[in-house]
């Protein structure tokens, strides 16, 4: 039974247009023009318990969005969603029971108490038995290496302990289903892939399934086995991270290591030249014709190294998130 | 039942951070204090003052009014401890989307909107009045009577409801006007109306204005049926019985437009 | 099987989405149609910022009609119980014209904002750009007070002025000779002076103590009282009206009115207005004096 099932999920905002000039002012007065933002549309996915999912999209891609109306927050335009077998926007109150959701930069927590008075807060919130309650807060303490500052005030922690405790408030009531918007925005290096340790420790442990949005690679590379892109409202791919690459990577990386002193010249029509120092040089080559392009090389210079790469991912992610935007330009600006 | 318990539970346990809270910046607390006695002490000069001159105002006599005064001031109080400080924020929650949070938990959004934090600062201000209250019942000869006492009671809780589902309806406005003052604001100027008795406007030429607020918007009836019922005697039950529907029909109002301000938020944001 | 919720009307300028219905009719009707919903959605717009403004305007005026309801009352008992129809020299009418006349004296003289925002500037490292530039913080605060309070009373001056034609009927005789308005116009404007140096005194307490909020609020509860916003400090026994006359609060509530009311006056005036400008020059050294010792303070701190 899948712990997610989104159906067509939609979400459609009217926005007023504001235009410059003294006459469309006038004209705002008696008539407005308004400019329909599909913030998610037609998103349709299902997830299995246990799975560790990202979302990955540029900011305003409707990954917020979406994870709201998943967690009940936000009623949709239209299309339907199955959460944890509820129907999330109806709120029932054994729903809430069952799942987190954290968002990255805000805080849940009391800000002047020690985070140890807001996880008792907690406790009674979701009516937990107390010796289960002590045992859980042990034991994630001890996983996040927080135990000394759980009785200092939250405010005077930094940013990665505060959502550290965060992270150990959103499963002190051991959910099912843990959702993360951005947990690690802002966050240092350090800070980050402790978190990330955790989360896969936690979630080999408990089975907890996560569904995480991030606008950056780091986390879902470090984290999910399965990645849904979102650009504009839209799922442009579901599957596992390094396909991502075969379907939207449209070159490859030829490193090639020349005999000599120099790179010869004339290799621009093989590809584009990257990169060039002293005997090695990088080319840019579409996927179709590597093979080609590499023969050609092998033919004409004398090479002593040579290898094949992918573009790194967040190239790949970069420019289809550029080309989504450019394409989602033309077509709204043809629509108008 | 479990239910009631559970709620009690969850009270006092923010009850007891609410102090650790209060504790931990003490100077403000006493602060806070010393300025809610300053302003009990005006209200009773302003009082003594009035009835240097006359010995009667609005059928109320000197001793009568008095216990209006401490009956005024301990409903302010309770709303102002447990009730107010929260309300104001709402406003804010919506704005910068935190009221998320509150719709997350299993716990029900009004309780956590409007009850979550206890502002203990205020609470000296409840017993100051029921202090008060006392030595206007002592200067009164009052005799113990326990069938007036429960009533009053009664009306007591009924004039804390009533002004409870004004102010959640006030605060449920937050989300359609964007304000420039504060809620506190807006509550002061609204509650001016239980400040004095509601003599005041029968027989005078506001009277029409005294029926819309004793009936069609019952702010009136907060604290005056109460005190009245304590000063003298209740010759008037419709007025007990209509309190008590009042106060059942703005309950269940209020709520339901609290909740349709939420469907509303859940709507819009994104 | 179908969970969609069928879609609820957004607040505010988006409810059109539901407005607009569509009408599978002939093209004039829909045209109709159109402007139509238009028109009433651009309405519903308009009216939920007049339903805003309009509360809040109602607000308002609701203690006025308590307290003036409740002096009525006050005086119809004096009248029954002790044959008085004169309270400390103040009939009913004379009361009423009291009440809103210090309204007009408190546009003049309250500083929201003032102190709290002293403190703040010197909290937060703001007050270093009165130090860099040339210009004397007190002199430029009191040129933006002015200009803002008199951009505020001449808002003010329609709702106000529909006020007092609405309570025209219950204001007493009041005979307005050109010494009386002048002697007027120059309290308010020494209030104004008071009220500013008054607060800017407190706020420059920010030099030293973080928490000026706690003693405005304390200043500011207890003036409420004290300078006769309440009531004519002429009510209270003696000897508390004479010792609240000598102190400088009253300046900024009760004697601007008292003077238009006539309670003040020849020898009386003229003393009480030295004595103004007396209390004036004394904020004035006080807050200045305050000031320069704070920003030594400033200084040697860092900031």
């Amino acid at each position: 039974m899948p712990i997610i099932e989104a159906n067509d999920l939609t979400k459609v905002y009217r926005v007023s247009q504001k235009k410059k000039g003294l006459l469309a002012a006038v004209r705002g007065l008696y008539r407005r023009e308004y400019k329909e933002v599909r913030a998610v549309d037609g998103v349709r996915f299902t997830i299995e318990p246990g799975e560790m999912v990202g979302f990955l999209g540029p900011n305003g891609a409707g990954k917020t969005t979406t994870l709201k109306m998943l967690s009940g927050l936000i009623y949709p335009t239209s299309g339907t969603a199955r959460v944890l077998d509820f129907v999330p926007w109806e709120r029932a109150r054994a729903f809430r029971q069952q799942f987190s959701l954290v968002m990255g930069q805000k805080n849940q927590l009391w800000w002047d108490l020690p985070a140890s008075d807001s996880f008792e807060l907690h406790r009674e919130i979701y009516s937990l038995d107390k010796t289960r309650f002590n045992q859980t807060v042990g034991e994630l303490t001890e996983m996040f290496a927080v135990q000394g500052l759980t009785r200092q005030p939250v405010r005077e922690l930094s940013l990665g302990e505060r959502m550290k405790m965060e992270l150990i408030a959103a499963l002190l009531h051991q959910p099912q289903l843990l959702l993360l918007d951005e947990p690690t925005i802002g966050l240092d290096v350090v800070a980050q892939v402790t978190i990330q340790k955790c989360l896969k420790e936690y979630n080999a442990h408990r089975g907890v399934t996560v569904l995480l949005t991030s606008h950056n690679m780091r986390d879902v590379e470090a984290l999910c086995t399965r990645v849904m892109v979102i650009t504009h409202g839209k799922v442009i791919y579901d599957g596992p991270l390094a396909g991502i690459t075969e379907q939207f990577g449209q070159s490859k990386l030829v490193r090639l290591q020349f005999m000599g002193e120099t790179t010869p010249d004339g290799l621009d029509r093989f590809g584009e030249v990257t990169r060039r120092e002293g005997p090695a040089a990088e080319l840019k080559i579409e996927r179709q014709r590597v093979a080609q392009a590499v023969a050609d090389v092998l033919d004409h210079y004398t090479v002593v190294d040579l290898s094949v790469e992918d573009p790194p991912l967040d190239q790949v992610i970069a420019r289809v998130f550029q080309e989504g935007h450019t394409n989602h330009e033309l077509r709204s600006s043809t629509n108008s | 039942m479990q239910g009631v318990l559970r709620y009690s539970r969850l009270m006092l346990a923010l009850a007891r951070f609410g102090i650790a809270r209060e504790l931990a910046f003490r100077g403000n607390f006493l602060v806070k204090v010393f300025v809610e006695i300053l302003w009990l002490t005006i209200l009773l000069a302003f009082y003594k003052t009035v009835f240097a001159k006359t010995s009667i105002v609005a059928d109320w006599g000197e001793t009568e009014y008095l216990f209006f005064v401490g009956c005024y001031f301990a409903v302010e109080g309770l709303l102002e401890t447990f009730f107010l400080e929260n309300c104001n924020e709402f406003a804010d929650l919506v704005r910068t989307g935190d009221l998320d949070f509150y719709l997350l938990k299993p716990i029900d959004e009004q309780f956590l909107v409007t009850c979550r934090k206890i502002d203990w600062s205020t609470a000296p201000n409840f017993l100051m009045g029921v202090g008060v209250m006392g030595l206007a019942l002592r200067q009164m000869g009052w005799t113990f009577h326990w069938g007036q006492v429960g009533v009053f009671l009664l009306m007591f809780a009924c004039g804390i409801a009533i002004a409870y589902s004004f102010l959640l309806l006030l605060t449920s406005t937050s989300m359609w006007f964007m304000r420039n003052q504060s809620l506190f604001e807006m509550w002061w100027l609204f509650t001016s109306l239980m400040r004095y008795p509601k003599e005041i406007f029968d027989k005078s030429w506001a009277w029409p204005i005294g029926f819309f607020f004793t009936f069609i918007v019952p702010v009136l009836l907060v604290v005056n049926i109460p005190a009245r019922t304590m000063v003298r005697a209740i010759n008037e039950p419709r007025f007990v019985f209509f309190t008590l529907a009042a106060t059942v029909i703005l309950l269940w109002s209020s709520r339901k437009f609290f909740k349709f301000a939420l469907r509303l938020y859940r709507s819009a944001s994104s | 099987m179908s969970s969609v919720r069928p879609p609820i009307p957004e607040p505010g300028i988006q409810w059109s989405r539901d407005a607009v219905l569509t009408l599978p009719a002939d093209r004039p009707v829909r045209v109709l149609r159109k402007y139509w919903n238009i028109c009433r959605v651009s309405l519903i717009e308009r009216l939920t910022y007049r339903a805003d403004f309009f509360l809040a305007t109602l607000l308002r005026f609701l203690p006025m009609l308590t307290t003036i309801l409740l002096w009525q009352a006050v005086y119809a008992g004096a009248d029954a119980t002790k044959g008085q129809q004169e309270l400390s020299g103040f009939t009913f009418s004379e009361m009423v014209a009291y009440l809103l006349l210090v309204h007009i004296s408190r546009m003049f003289s309250s500083m929201p904002g003032l102190a709290a925002g002293i403190a703040r500037d010197v909290r937060e490292g703001t007050l270093k750009k009165y130090l860099i530039q040339p210009i004397d913080m007190i002199a430029y605060l009191v040129s933006y007070r002015a200009a803002h309070k008199m951009a505020y009373i001449a808002t003010s001056a329609l709702p106000y002025g529909l006020l007092f034609l609405l309570c025209w009927p219950i204001f007493p005789d009041i005979s307005l000779s050109y010494w009386k308005v002048a002697a007027y116009i120059v309290s308010l404007f020494l209030g104004f002076l008071i009220g500013f140096f008054f607060e800017a005194a407190i706020g420059m307490v920010g030099f030293w103590f973080l928490e000026v909020t706690s003693l405005l609020y304390i200043v500011n509860t207890l003036n409420f009282f004290v300078s006769g916003q309440m009531f004519p400090v002429d009510l209270l026994p003696h000897p508390w009206d004479w010792i609240l006359k000598l102190l400088p609060f009253q300046y900024m509530a009760y004697f601007p009115a008292a003077i238009l009311l006539g309670k003040v006056e020849g020898t009386d005036l003229i003393c009480q207005l030295l004595g103004e400008v007396v209390w004036v020059v004394v904020f004035i050294a006080l807050s200045r004096w305050l000031y320069r010792l704070g920003l030594k303070r400033y200084s040697a701190y860092g900031g």
